[in-house]
């Protein structure tokens, strides 16, 4: 069996007396699609920072494409093939949309002159902001942010892409065009990681499903079984999560939901 | 509002980019005009006018290096004296060679890039704050050290040789000429710079460094070029300096004044763009003319101009320009244009293509 694409072995990473990674150890191979949950503060985001190496972890090991690159910076990393966005999206607010783009398709991507243009107007259609392409960045709304982190992390030309909660805000139909969009890039081989809370997102899109909590995985495998494991519906008694996944109302609402699991998106400007 | 436009990925070849919605000739055809006239200059005024010129081709250049420094790649040096006071020195130490000091002159620019690299290596892993103090105290470091050879002048300094063979007039105009050159070769580097990839990137950092790395934009090597860029502009401004005043002394090559001018000229003109610091070195050059006989207050004016014009402007007062007239005069964007739009005129790719 070949060496999967993203290997993480035993990471560990603590901010202070808080654990946001335990032990972490997990494989995901090429053209894998794999959907994140955890209540907020699990440590989803910082997992996506240790893999794209915007944090550094305490311990432990992580591997992409066959080699290790727990000492590799984020731009390294990316120039590999790792392609991230931002939960709270981090525009290059003084450059346009295409610009953006541009240093995605030229940097991480390794594109030049017209390679690198093609790339970048592709990656501007593919998310649907091709209307915006000479606008400055700052001058976006939140959604077309959130299009935008999802066009420059494709226009790095990733293999593996992590979307941290991409759908948060969007209305239905938005969310169906959003999930079409990740299937056709996994289905150019790109594996993806998907954090989102809208499970209903998640479920078309991803075959493998890990629930996060408190720095540890309390779940990994099959969606349907991994919602349906007690473990994990204890983690997301009465939110979103269980409704979704019971095809009804939340079992137990006297409990109250863990720290905003569904709303994680309203502390956002 | 729908998130995927129904088209279809356009054929590659159809794409169009250029480099400025505008047509950008006239800019350039005006910047030539431009040099052409400064570069006639010595031969229409007095060299009293010239001298005045030549100060200010110093503070422009020192002002172009140090928005690169600080207003692309977010680094504040508060010790850029020392690479004025190097390339003076550079030009110094050949010049007691039986070089002359204008054939000294590029040497020394490529010496100080050359210093550049070590002291890099010394301030690199600091940020902020502690880069500053940090670039301070080694401006400082370094002009400690120079004094202690008294071959070169020790404390005091001495007067720069091998002039003495030119007249008086020839001298002002050869000195102005340098200093245009300078000028103009370091307003080129720094326009170049930007317009190419290594600008898209320094753009980036910019604006969200963090978001620039996970970009794969390789942020280190970015800074450490301009770094050096800027060392050796700052060192050609340096060599400029000790030419014209025909002296080196430490305590003036070495003045932070020269750090504190650089900054006033950028953050006025307008941090982060080509065109602030030309409009920022005319103010100051204009304030310091008019406003030299006021010793003290000629400082504490310039100190709330750059206060009022920082709380008005964010981007100083090319930003106020830009906003309202959405004009640059040196274009460094890239432009997408819609498949419908009519074709840019003919003159614009061709000097696309010239000029790339
Ligand atoms: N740079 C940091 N310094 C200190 N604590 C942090 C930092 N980044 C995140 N945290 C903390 O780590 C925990 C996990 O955060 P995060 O990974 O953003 O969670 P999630 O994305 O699952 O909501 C939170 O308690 C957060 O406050
Ligand atoms: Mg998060």
């Amino acid at each position: 069996m070949t060496s999967p694409l993203l290997e993480l072995d035993g990471v560990t990473k603590r901010f202070g007396r808080v654990v946001i990674a335990e032990d972490l150890s997990l494989a995901v191979g090429t053209g894998d699609t794999v959907g994140i949950v955890g209540p907020n503060g699990a440590g989803k985001t910082s997992l996506f920072g240790l893999i794209s190496g915007d944090l550094a972890p305490g311990g432990g090991e992580v591997r992409f494409a066959g080699r290790t690159v727990t000492k590799l910076d984020a731009a390294a990393r990316c120039r590999l093939g790792i392609g991230r966005t931002y939960q709270v999206p981090r525009p290059f607010g003084d450059m346009t949309v295409f610009e953006n783009l541009l240093v995605a398709a030229q940097q991480g991507g390794g594109l030049r002159r017209r390679a690198s243009y093609t790339a970048a107007a592709a990656a501007l259609e593919r998310a649907g902001i091709s209307g915006q392409a000479n606008v400055p960045a700052e001058r976006l709304g939140l959604l077309q942010r959130k299009r935008l982190e999802l066009a420059r992390a494709l226009a790095t030309q990733p293999t593996l892409l992590l979307l941290d909660e991409v759908a948060g805000g969007l209305t239905d139909p938005e969310v169906a065009q959003l999930v079409e969009i990740v299937r056709g890039v996994n289905a150019e081989g790109t594996a993806v990681i998907w954090i989102e809370h809208v499970v209903r997102a998640l479920t078309p899109v991803v075959s493998r499903l890990i629930c996060l909590t408190s720095g540890k995985f309390v779940g990994d495998g099959d969606p349907a079984t991994v919602l349906a494991d007690p473990a994990v519906r204890e983690v997301f008694l009465g939110s979103e999560v269980t409704a979704a996944l019971a095809g009804g109302a939340p079992e137990a609402p006297a409990a109250g939901p863990p720290d905003g699991a569904a709303g994680g998106e309203r502390s956002e400007p | 509002m729908s998130l995927i436009t129904e088209t279809t990925a356009r054929p590659a070849g159809k794409l169009r980019v250029t480099r400025s919605r505008r047509n950008v000739a006239w800019t350039g055809a005006g910047a030539l005009i431009v040099v052409v006239v400064l570069a006639l200059l010595p031969y229409i005024v007095y060299s009293g006018t010239t001298s005045i010129i030549v100060q200010a081709f110093i503070v422009l250049t020192l002002a172009s290096m140090w928005n690169l420094l600080a207003g692309y790649a977010g680094l504040v040096s508060v010790g850029q004296q020392v690479f004025v006071g190097l390339g003076a020195y550079f030009v110094l130490i050949l010049a007691i060679h039986g070089t002359s000091p204008f054939a000294a002159l590029p040497v020394a620019v490529i010496a100080c890039a050359v210093a550049a690299l070590p002291l890099w290596w010394l301030v690199s892993r600091l940020r902020s704050g502690y880069f500053a103090i940090a670039t301070w105290v080694l401006a400082a470091t370094v002009m400690l050290i120079i004094e202690r050879f008294s071959s070169i002048g020790g404390g005091t300094g001495m007067p720069l040789p091998g002039l003495s063979g030119l007249s008086s007039v020839l001298l002002t105009a050869y000195t102005y000429w340098a200093g245009l050159a300078v000028t103009v070769v370091a307003l080129a580097t720094m326009y170049l710079l930007l317009r190419g990839r290594l600008g898209l990137v320094l753009t980036a950092i910019r604006d969200d460094e963090v978001a620039a790395r996970s970009s794969g934009a390789r942020v280190g090597l970015a800074r450490l070029l301009v770094f050096v860029v800027a060392g050796a502009g700052c060192g050609a401004a340096g060599a400029v300096l000790a030419i014209s005043q025909l002296q080196v002394q430490p305590g003036a090559v070495f003045s932070v004044q020269w750090t504190a001018e650089m900054a006033f000229a950028t953050i006025i003109g307008g941090l982060g763009t080509i065109e602030g610091p030309i409009i920022g070195t005319a103010v100051y050059m204009v304030l310091q003319q008019t406003l030299a006989s006021y010793n003290a207050w000629y400082l504490i004016i310039l100190g709330l101009v750059a206060i009022i014009i920082a709380l008005w402007s964010r981007r100083g007062l090319w930003g106020l320009v830009d906003e309202h007239l959405h004009f640059r005069l040196f274009p460094v964007g890239y432009w997408l244009w819609p498949e419908d739009v009519s074709r840019p005129s003919r003159l614009l790719s061709r000097l696309r293509r010239s000029g790339a």
